[in-house]
C-alpha cells in the first residue's frame, strides 16, 4: 500500500489533465509485461552481435583450417591443445589394439613433433600472420575447420535480416492491397478477396519449394518467393480494420476538404490500423526465419559459404552422434532468439490490443 | 444441406485447375530442364528424348495434353527414372505420408483439445501453466530442430527407439513414434492455446450460466453445451493446420527417412522431373482441398448460423 501513496491520486478532479498517446500507453504496458521486456532485450543484443559481426573478434566464417576440422568446444584448451589431446587419445587406442598399455617411441616422437607444430606454426590470415593453433574454439568447428561461433553469428545476420526484410515486404504488400480492397469496395475488394482466399487454399510452402528448387537458389529469389506467399494475412486483417473505419467521421471531413483517395488511405486509415500491424509483423518475423530455415534445411535456401541458422541446423545433423555441438549450438541460438521474438510480439500485442480476440 | 454439399464440392474444381496451371507454368517457364545434366547429351539424342516425351511441342499444345491425361487419371512418365511412371510412386509413397499426417492431425485434435480444456478449467493453476509453457514451446521450436533432438537423446543415446525405418521394416511400429511426435506437437500447441481461449470465452457466457443454474452437471456443461460453441474457431484452424502438417511432413520425412511423398516431391524439384512434380503437387493440392470442404462441411454442422443459400 505504501507504493500507492506515492502516486497521485488519478481520480481527483484537482488533476491536470495529460493526454496519453497510444504508443506511450502501450509502452507502460509492456513495461509490466517482464517476459517481454526480457524478450526485446535478448532481441537487441541479438541485433546488436550480428550487426556489428564484422568488428567482433571473431574469426571469419569461411575461412578454413583443414587440420582443426571436428574440434569440440572448449573455452580454456585452445586448438593446438585440443588437437595433441585428439591425437595422444587416438594413439592410445591404437596401442591397445595391438596390445600395448604405452605409446612406442615413435609414436612418441610423432608426438613430438605435432607439438613442435602447434607451438611455432603460424599461418597468413587476412594478411596477418597468426599462430592459428592457438585459437579457440568455444563452440568447436565444422568438418571444414571453420569456427562454429563465427558461422553462428554470421549466420544470425542472415537469418535475422531475411527476416526482417521479408517481413516488411509481405507486411507493405498486405497493406496495400489490404488497404485498396477495404477502401475501395466493390470490384476492386471482390478480386482481391478472391485473390487471397484462392491463394490460402494452395500448398504456398510447396509453390515456394518449386520456385526456389526451379530458379535457383539465391538469397533474392528466396525473398521473393517467401514474401509473394506470405501477404495474404496481413491484406486480410488490413481489410477487416479499414472496412470498420471507412465510415468514421474524420474520413468523412477527410473526404469533405477534397483529399483524394490515395490520401485517406496513407495518411488517415492505415495509420490508425499501425498498432495491428506492429504486432502482427513483430510475430511474423520469427515465422518468416523459421520459413527460411525450413527451407535451407532442405537445402534450397541459403549456399555455402553464406549460413544462415536453417542450413546450419541442417549441416549439424550429419554426423550428429559424435559432432553433437555442430547441431546443438545453431539451434540453441536459432530457438532462444524465437522464443525471444515470441515473447516479444506476445507482449505487444498485450500491450497495444489490448481487447484482442485473436490470441494466435 | 446436401445441396450446400454438392454446390462446394463442385466449387473446388475450378481451384484445383487453377493450382495445376499455376504449377504447370512455374515448372515450366523455369530455365533449364530435366536433361540439363553435366554430362551434355549429344544433341540428337536430346531431340529423340524430347520427343519422346512432347518436350518439342508449343507449350500450350503440352498444357493440353497434359490435362488430357490427368482427366483419364495418367500422371505420365517420370523423367528422372524411367523406369516407372509417376502413378507408380505416388501409389507407393502416398500411403506413408497419409499414414503420418492423419495420425499427426488426429493426436493434434484431440491431445490439444483435451489440453486446452484442462488448462481452461484450472486457469491460472500448475496444470495451466505447464501445459502453456509446452505450448509456447511446441509453438516456437522448428520441428527441424525438435526432430533432430528428439533422435539425438531417444535414438542415438538412450537407445529406446531405432532411429529410421518405417512401419513394415524390423522395428515396426516404433519407428513412427518419433515422426508423429515431431509433427504433431507444432499444431497440439495452437489447438492447445487455441481452445483454452476460445473455451474461457464460452465458459463466461450467459447460456453457460443459465446451464449451471438448471443444475446441470459439470461434464454435461462442458461436453453438451460449452464444447460446441467452443470448437469453432479449432475446426477452422484445421484447415491451416492441415496445410502447415502436410509441409512439416516434408521435414519430418527428410530427418527421420522415411520414403513418403514428401521425399520424392523435394527429389522432383531438384531434378526438375516435370511430371514427377507436377503429380506430387496435385495430389498434395486434392489433399488439402478436400480436408478444406471436410472443414466447411463440419463447421456448417456446428454452427447453425452459417447460411447455406
Amino acid at each position: 500500500m505504501e507504493t500507492k501513496l506515492k502516486e497521485p491520486t488519478v481520480n481527483e478532479l484537482n488533476q491536470p489533465l495529460k493526454g496519453v498517446s497510444l504508443w506511450k500507453d502501450a509502452w507502460r504496458r509492456l513495461k509490466k509485461n517482464k517476459l517481454a521486456i526480457y524478450g526485446l532485450v535478448i532481441v537487441i543484443i541479438y541485433a546488436v552481435l550480428s550487426l556489428s559481426a564484422s568488428i567482433l573478434p571473431i574469426y571469419s566464417y569461411k575461412r578454413q583450417v583443414i587440420e582443426h576440422q571436428y574440434l569440440p568446444p572448449s573455452i580454456t584448451k585452445t586448438a593446438g591443445e585440443l588437437l595433441l589431446e585428439r591425437e595422444e587419445s587416438m594413439m592410445l587406442a591404437m596401442a591397445r589394439k595391438m596390445g600395448r598399455d604405452q605409446l612406442n617411441d615413435q609414436e612418441k616422437d610423432k608426438l613430438e613433433a605435432l607439438r613442435k607444430k602447434v607451438e611455432t606454426e603460424a599461418k597468413e590470415i587476412g594478411g596477418k600472420t597468426v599462430k592459428v593453433h592457438e585459437r579457440r574454439y568455444i563452440f568447436g568447428t565444422d568438418p571444414l575447420g571453420r569456427d562454429i561461433l563465427a558461422r553462428i553469428i554470421y549466420g544470425g545476420q542472415v537469418s535475422i535480416a531475411i527476416g526482417l526484410i521479408g517481413t516488411f515486404t509481405s507486411v507493405l504488400i498486405g497493406i496495400f492491397m489490404g488497404a485498396l480492397a477495404g477502401y475501395l469496395g466493390g470490384k476492386t475488394d471482390y478480386i482481391i478477396t478472391r485473390i487471397i482466399d484462392v491463394m490460402y487454399g494452395l500448398p504456398y510452402m510447396m509453390l515456394v519449394i518449386i520456385m526456389m528448387a526451379l530458379f535457383g537458389r539465391n538469397i533474392l529469389n528466396l525473398f521473393f518467393a517467401l514474401a509473394i506467399v506470405s501477404w495474404l494475412t496481413v491484406a486480410r486483417v488490413v481489410r477487416g480494420q479499414i472496412i470498420s473505419l471507412k465510415n468514421s467521421e474524420f474520413v468523412e471531413a477527410a473526404r469533405s476538404v477534397g483529399a483524394s483517395n490515395f490520401r485517406i488511405i496513407f495518411r488517415h486509415l492505415v495509420p490508425n490500423t499501425l498498432g495491428i500491424i506492429v504486432v502482427f509483423t513483430t510475430l511474423r518475423i520469427p515465422s518468416f526465419i523459421m520459413m527460411e530455415s525450413f527451407l535451407s534445411f532442405l537445402g534450397l535456401g541459403v549456399q555455402a559459404p553464406f549460413a544462415s541458422w536453417g542450413s546450419l541446423v541442417s549441416e549439424g545433423v550429419e554426423g550428429m552422434n559424435l559432432f553433437p555441438w555442430r547441431l546443438f549450438f545453431p539451434a540453441i541460438a536459432m530457438v532462444i532468439f524465437l522464443f525471444s521474438m515470441n515473447f516479444l510480439g506476445d507482449g505487444l500485442r498485450d500491450a497495444l490490443d489490448p481487447q484482442s480476440k485473436n490470441k494466435l | 444441406m446436401t445441396k450446400f454439399i454438392i454446390r462446394r464440392f463442385i466449387g473446388l474444381i475450378p481451384t484445383l485447375f487453377i493450382i495445376i496451371t499455376i504449377s504447370f507454368f512455374i515448372v515450366r517457364i523455369a530455365p533449364g530442364g530435366p536433361f540439363d545434366k553435366e554430362k551434355r547429351l549429344p544433341p540428337e539424342i536430346l531431340k529423340n528424348i524430347e520427343k519422346k516425351y512432347h518436350l518439342d511441342e508449343s507449350l500450350v499444345k503440352q498444357y493440353g495434353r497434359y490435362l488430357l491425361d490427368m482427366a483419364r487419371g495418367d500422371l505420365g512418365p517420370s523423367f528422372a527414372y524411367p523406369d516407372h511412371d509417376v502413378n507408380f510412386f505416388i501409389f507407393h509413397s502416398l500411403p506413408k505420408s497419409i499414414l503420418l499426417g492423419t495420425m499427426a492431425l488426429g493426436l493434434s485434435v484431440i491431445l490439444g483439445i483435451g489440453t486446452g480444456m484442462i488448462s481452461a478449467l484450472r486457469q491460472n493453476k500448475w496444470q495451466d501453466y505447464t501445459a502453456m509453457s509446452i505450448a509456447v514451446f511446441g509453438i516456437t521450436v522448428p520441428n527441424f530442430v525438435v526432430g533432430p533432438v528428439l533422435m539425438y537423446f531417444l535414438a542415438l543415446k538412450l537407445g529406446w527407439l531405432p532411429t529410421s525405418g518405417w512401419i513394415t521394416g524390423r522395428y515396426g511400429w516404433s519407428t513412427i513414434i518419433m515422426p508423429v511426435i515431431t509433427l504433431t506437437l507444432p499444431y497440439f500447441a495452437y489447438m492447445a492455446r487455441l481452445s483454452r481461449a476460445s473455451i474461457l470465452e464460452v465458459l463466461r457466457s450467459d447460456y453457460i450460466r443459465t446451464a449451471r443454474a438448471k443444475g446441470l452437471g459439470e461434464s454435461v456443461i462442458m461436453f453438451k453445451h460449452v464444447l460446441k460453441g467452443a470448437l469453432l474457431p479449432v475446426v477452422s484452424y484445421l484447415g491451416p493446420a492441415f496445410a502447415g502438417i502436410i509441409t512439416g511432413s516434408v521435414v519430418v520425412e527428410r530427418i527421420f527417412r522415411i520414403p513418403g511423398l514428401g521425399q520424392f516431391f523435394v527429389q522432383a524439384a531438384f531434378n526438375r522431373d516435370y511430371t514427377l512434380l507436377m503429380g506430387t503437387v496435385i495430389v498434395y493440392s486434392v489433399i488439402l482441398i478436400i480436408m478444406n470442404f471436410i472443414v466447411d462441411i463440419i463447421y456448417g454442422y456446428l454452427d447453425p448460423r452459417i447460411s447455406y443459400s
